[in-house]
């Protein structure tokens, strides 16, 4: 079984676009697929698929947060000192109160506390689901809670569903649709996986932040190929886009998808774009890219 | 009274934001503010990028990780029990073996070494750059590429650009938040007095949409909406709007879809400058004069 991923440096380049017409690409033409949703701050995946029938869902509790008993706090301070995060912070009366969102439960608080005012807890992280979608395969999906910090957890428990999901399956491929830049979540998305696609556009900025991820992709020592996206507005910039991924980052070019409205008006079908109008100009390059990785990857 | 704080965010990638700050920045500037541009996106910052400029000034920022001193450890595990993020491991007797990329810098392991074993020793997270472009203030927080931890190295972008706004001055300060709404994105919005959620009509813009407007309720933050590429063909605008009605949200801006503007985005120069006339420059020029009326008269 391979594990692909769908990464990008920059955000809004179509990850997500791009996974779900792969995965449908895949089941329409005998391959088994299995798909998870790693971008569990804001997880669009199942979105782009039409929805799913919820199969399972539970709760993580990864986090853990300070609490401090405010009948015991003496108003010392020390706590507010040593916090590494500045979420522990004093009241108007000096009695100190921890901020849920910034505290990470490292537990330096209670350490110092000389009067055992501070404990800390287990705290959720997100959810943690199963959906089986209209296309015949399952999507693992994770949610993770507002303002948390604990997303590499959460992408480590997704990946985790989706390999025992798929092999119960007999799935041969999983499709994991990334987290966009190149923190904690995507860095636990690419550790282990056997294939990253890097999705682009050409523009300067998408260039430059595909150039910060591949530093992360070559560093865990994981294959990778490029996808540019919405190309067509600036042939000149495209050429050398093109150029350097192959001649600079030393990835494999696996093709370019055209600026097509059409991707547009999928979305908002919530149909993947190649099953929406097979005949787009998206469409037909995106057929190409999911022989090619069919072909070469799997 | 200190310097106004916006933070440009929308939950989703790709929306806009980047192109929304900097054509903030630009045109707050050219309107006689003094203007600071705080990239914050440290995962992948755009903003020197959209502005033509090379990141200067280079910052190191470092965060504590354990020197552990082989002479004076005696190998007793504290420090391994106590560390929350399980960076030291180690048998009893041996010297333990760090994790550097797991660690959180919570410094928990040398406050429980009674050998007094643990020196501080520093691993860098990334680099914070600062420089003048056209009088605005720019300031870039950037990731080390492989350092995992954004919410850290957002924080030390946020704490740097507020002590530079101390005195100094400024009438405003753009906040540009990395997409999602995770730690990194909350470290920029808890220190902001208004976000400007920027959004695209689709449904992955509008389901994104709400978790921003989601985490801004929580955190007591006042929040409008820029819908960019407000006409996209086949775009969901009426549910978007809808939205935004059902939560009582403000459509503050609406940007259309504008060739001028990718251009200026592949230039490199806002297009507040290069096209400040085209369907999307006058768009964002009507922003700009509602946030000078509002910061001017105190409202933000």
């Amino acid at each position: 079984m391979k594990e692909i991923v769908v990464a990008s440096g920059k955000g809004g380049v179509g990850k997500t676009t791009i996974a779900a017409s792969l995965a449908v690409f895949f089941a329409k033409n005998g391959v088994k697929v299995f798909t998870a949703d790693a971008d569990v701050d804001a997880p669009d995946l199942l979105l782009a698929l039409g929805g799913g029938k919820k199969l399972f869902s539970m709760e993580i509790k990864a986090s853990r947060k300070a609490e401090v008993d405010e009948g015991k706090c003496t108003g010392c301070g020390k706590c507010i000192e040593v916090c590494p995060f500045g979420a522990v912070i004093g009241q108007n009366d000096g009695k100190a109160t921890v901020v849920g969102l910034m505290c990470e439960g490292c537990g330096v608080c209670k350490l110092v506390c000389p009067v055992g005012a501070i404990e800390v807890r287990e705290a959720p992280t997100g959810t943690l689901g199963v959906e089986e979608t209209k296309y015949g395969f399952g999507c693992a999906t994770g949610k993770l809670r507002l303002g948390e910090h604990n997303s590499g957890h959460l992408v480590a428990s997704v990946r985790n569903i989706s390999r025992r999901k798929a092999q119960d399956a007999g799935s041969e491929v999983i499709i994991v649709d990334a987290a966009p830049g190149i923190g904690c979540p995507v860095i636990a998305s690419i550790t282990g996986a056997d294939y990253v696609i890097a999705v682009t556009e050409p523009t300067p900025a998408a260039k430059r932040n595909l150039e910060r991820l591949s530093k992360v992709i070559k560093h865990f020592g994981v294959p990778a190929g490029v996808v540019i996206n919405m190309s067509g507005y600036s042939k000149d910039f495209e050429t050398t886009l093109k150029d350097w991924v192959v001649r600079e980052l030393g990835f494999q070019l696996l093709g370019e998808i055209p600026v097509d409205y059409e991707v547009v008006k999928a979305l908002v079908q919530m149909k993947p774009i190649i099953e929406f109008n097979p005949e787009a100009k998206a469409s037909k390059a995106l057929i190409e890219i999911a022989k090619r990785v069919r072909g070469e990857i799997l | 009274m200190s310097t106004p704080i916006v933070a440009v965010t929308g939950g989703k990638g790709g929306t806009g934001k980047s192109t929304v700050a900097v054509n903030l920045a630009t045109g707050l500037s050219a309107e006689n503010l003094k203007v600071m541009l705080v990239d914050t996106d440290v995962d992948g910052p755009s903003c020197a990028t959209l502005l033509g400029v090379r990141l200067e000034n280079g910052e190191e920022v470092r965060t504590f990780v354990p020197d552990i001193e082989a002479s004076k450890c005696v190998g007793c595990r504290r420090c391994i029990d106590v560390c929350p993020e399980h960076a030291l491991i180690g048998l009893q007797g041996k010297i333990p073996k760090l994790y550097e990329e797991l660690c959180s810098g919570c410094k928990a392991c040398q406050m429980v070494c009674k050998y007094e074993a643990i020196k501080d020793g520093w691993k860098k997270i990334g680099t914070i750059y600062s420089s003048i472009v056209d009088e605005v203030k720019l300031v870039v927080g950037e990731l080390r590429p492989t350092e995992p931890r954004s919410p850290v190295m957002a924080r030390a972008t946020v704490m740097k650009a507020i002590e530079e706004l101390k005195g100094d001055g400024y009438d405003v300060a753009i906040f540009d938040t990395a997409p999602g709404v995770h730690n990194a994105v909350a470290q920029s919005l808890w220190v902001a007095d208004l976000a400007l959620a920027v959004t695209e009509p689709t449904p992955l813009g509008t389901h994104d949409l709400k978790l921003i407007l989601d985490l801004a309720r929580e955190l007591e933050l006042p929040v409008e909406v820029v819908l960019n590429k407000a006409d996209v063909p086949g775009g969901l605008k009426d549910e978007l709007l809808s939205t935004c009605r059902e939560r009582g949200i403000k459509l503050t801006a609406e940007i259309p879809l504008d060739e001028e503007l990718l251009r200026s985005y592949i230039a490199g120069e806002p297009l507040m400058k290069k096209a400040p006339n085209s369907p999307a420059g006058k768009a964002l020029m009507s922003l700009v004069l509602t946030l000078r009326d509002r910061l001017k008269g105190g409202e933000i």
